[in-house]
């Protein structure tokens, strides 16, 4: 994964996530947030299509980022890959979710745009987060 | 003072379509947009929503089973009036597909409410209300839970201050028994007719309570820009009618006078001749003279391309910006599309002249099933344009053989206020151009066959044939 210019990926980057050392409980909590606003919009079937999509396309970097999404509640959605992350290292932990958090975001970005992707990722991770990614690139 | 509650009309930002409505949309109003599968209700709603949504007026969007979300909001995109920078702050869009799978109404409606109640929208969009009815449906249970919902819905909109809009799939009209048929205060109805291998797209307004909209079926295209209604002509009661005193110059010596003056402003002149006679170049001295005179005009050149624009003359009067040209080159036009665009132009222009160059292109341009009815739907444009007092030339080509008098092939003559006939006859070998003014209602005008010529400076008017006899046969002989 190279780096990006997109302010997208800088928000990603620059969320409270990756300094933690209870990774798997702040990357399920920073999944939970974006998934209450994508299925509000899309629905339940188009977040689960774009989630499974992202673990294909991750599983080639990350091989034990496998298992199958729909068989878990819609409740504890995350439940699989909270387990997945708290197997591994910090640092594997985090690069897997920072690249699955690409790669959702960067399908969701080829469908319906970047800006209101973006515009999306603000209102569910709140506005400080991509103000000051965005102060980063600017 | 009245205290009758006056309902407040809001604009729709859909070219036309506010002249369908009687005026726009009546504010609070519980509308349904129908239509068949890919007849543009999606579009028209997004049009209708980015345009009336701002931070004080905010919009919600409910997507249920119809066009999945993700997709809707991709093609959307596509147009300039899907506006990102207002999605979330003025308009959310929210996903109902797992209420209803779950549940039954009453999660449907509690998820409404909710979502009306946190964000205190003035406008709620539900698409496709059809896969709601069809879910009921599905679930056999009887319509009376669906009608309470319907009524329940409408009501609370009503209550919440919300303009509504329900879209959904239905085949017609006529065939459809849905509970939302009367609880809805206003119908849209979209439709796509095929006719041969064209196809032409339709708005009717069923319903709109409160006011008096335009009755019957309009056209409409989805361009780039989006949605543009053009409603269909309808011919005003009380219309100006030309007088006929103040007369036009027609730009032809010698053409004024056997007009009686000049053709009367406000008047529709026919020019018939067959092929070469020399319609196009006497339509264009009519326009020139009429720049001449600081009188803009607007053509409608059906015969070639823009590229082949004409003779150098119109052309130079184009690029000066002293004629417009209205762009002809689809095949699938409607005449008011047509009609829509001259009126534009004409207001743009300020024109006082208006050249259709011919009406046998005109109608070669119309979509197959506009041709059909081509001859009222002529009527009615002539009618529409006559009406804002511009004078306008017609051409039309006609076969000439000789054997009978023809003034048009579309049995149009009628409806021109004078007519111009040209035709070729045989003197002495050669054929020579002559013409004759056949009609000018209400007034004196010359009953002579002229011959005439056509030079680098345009048509020179000539003698009389008043020696001759036979001349309308073709092959004219020397009276004794």
């Amino acid at each position: 994964m190279g780096t990006s210019d997109l302010l997208r990926h800088q928000i990603i980057k620059s969320l409270p996530l990756w300094q933690t050392e209870k990774i798997s409980d702040a990357a399920v909590f920073i999944w939970e947030q974006m998934a209450i606003q994508i299925i509000s919009i899309v629905g339940e079937g188009g977040f689960n299509s774009l989630y499974s999509r992202s673990l294909v396309l991750t599983q080639s970097t990350f091989f034990w980022l496998e298992f199958d999404p729909h068989s878990t509640q819609t409740k504890h959605r995350f439940a699989e890959l909270k387990m997945c992350l708290e197997g591994q290292t910090p640092e594997h932990a985090s690069a897997a979710n920072l690249l699955l958090l690409i790669t959702f975001t960067d399908i969701l970005a080829s469908l319906i745009g970047e800006q209101l992707t973006t515009s999306i990722l603000r209102l569910a991770w709140g506005y400080d987060a991509a103000d000051s990614a965005s102060k980063e690139i600017y | 003072m009245s205290k009758k509650v006056k309902i407040h009309r809001l604009k729709t930002g859909v070219p036309g379509l506010d002249n369908l409505l009687g005026g726009g949309l009546p504010e609070f109003s519980f509308n349904l947009i129908a239509g068949t599968p890919g007849s543009g209700k999606t579009t028209l709603a997004h049009q209708i929503m980015f345009s009336l949504a701002n931070p004080k007026n905010r919009a919600l969007f409910f997507t249920v089973l119809g066009e999945p979300a993700l997709k809707m909001l991709r093609y959307q995109q596509q147009f300039p009036f899907f506006d990102v920078d207002k999605v979330n702050e003025s308009i959310r869009f929210i996903n109902l597909a797992t209420d209803l799978l779950d549940g039954d109404f009453d999660h449907v409606m509690s998820h409404i409410s909710k979502e009306v109640k946190d964000f205190d929208p003035r406008f709620v969009f539900v698409d496709s209300f059809r896969s709601v009815v069809q879910t009921e449906r599905s679930r056999e249970k009887s319509g009376s839970d669906l009608q309470k919902f319907i009524q329940q819905l409408g009501m609370q909109m009503t209550s919440w201050q919300a303009t509504t809009f329900l879209i959904g799939e239905y085949l017609s009209p006529n065939s459809e028994s849905s509970p939302i048929f009367t609880v809805a205060d206003g119908i849209l109805w979209l439709s796509q007719n095929l006719h041969r291998n064209s196809m032409v797209r339709k708005m009717q307004v069923v319903k709109m309570r409160g006011q008096a909209q335009a009755p019957g079926l309009h056209t409409f295209r989805i361009n780039d820009q989006g949605i543009q209604v053009f409603p269909r002509a309808i011919i005003q009661q009380g219309a100006k009618i030309s007088t006929g005193e103040v007369r036009v110059a027609m730009g032809v010596p010698g053409l004024d006078e056997m007009l009686g003056g000049g053709l009367p402003a406000g008047y529709s002149l026919l020019l018939v001749g067959p092929s070469g006679s020399g319609k196009t170049i006497l339509a264009t001295q009519f326009l020139a003279e009429g720049v001449r005179r600081g009188e803009p005009g607007v053509i409608a050149a059906f015969e070639k391309s823009p590229s082949q624009l004409l003779s150098n003359k119109l052309h130079a009067l184009v690029e000066a910006g002293q004629v417009g040209v209205i762009d002809t080159r689809s095949l699938d036009l409607s005449i008011d599309e047509t009609l829509h665009d001259l009126i534009t132009m004409i207001k743009r222009m300020q024109a006082k002249r208006v050249v259709i160059d011919s009406l046998s292109g005109f109608e070669l341009a119309l979509a197959p099933e506009f041709s059909e009815d081509f001859r009222g739907s002529l009527y009615r444009m002539v009618a529409e344009l006559t009406s804002m007092g511009v004078t306008i030339v017609m051409t039309s080509e006609l076969e000439d053989r000789y054997t009978d008098l023809r003034f048009s092939p579309f049995g149009s003559a009628f409806l021109a206020d004078a007519i111009v006939v040209q035709r070729y006859i045989e003197i002495a070998g050669q054929f020579k151009r002559v013409f004759s003014v056949v009609k000018v209602r209400g007034s004196e005008h010359s009953k002579d066959i002229r011959m005439y010529d056509i030079k680098d400076e345009g048509i020179i008017v000539g003698k009389t044939l008043s020696d001759y006899a036979g001349i309308m046969s073709g092959r004219p002989t020397v009276s004794p």
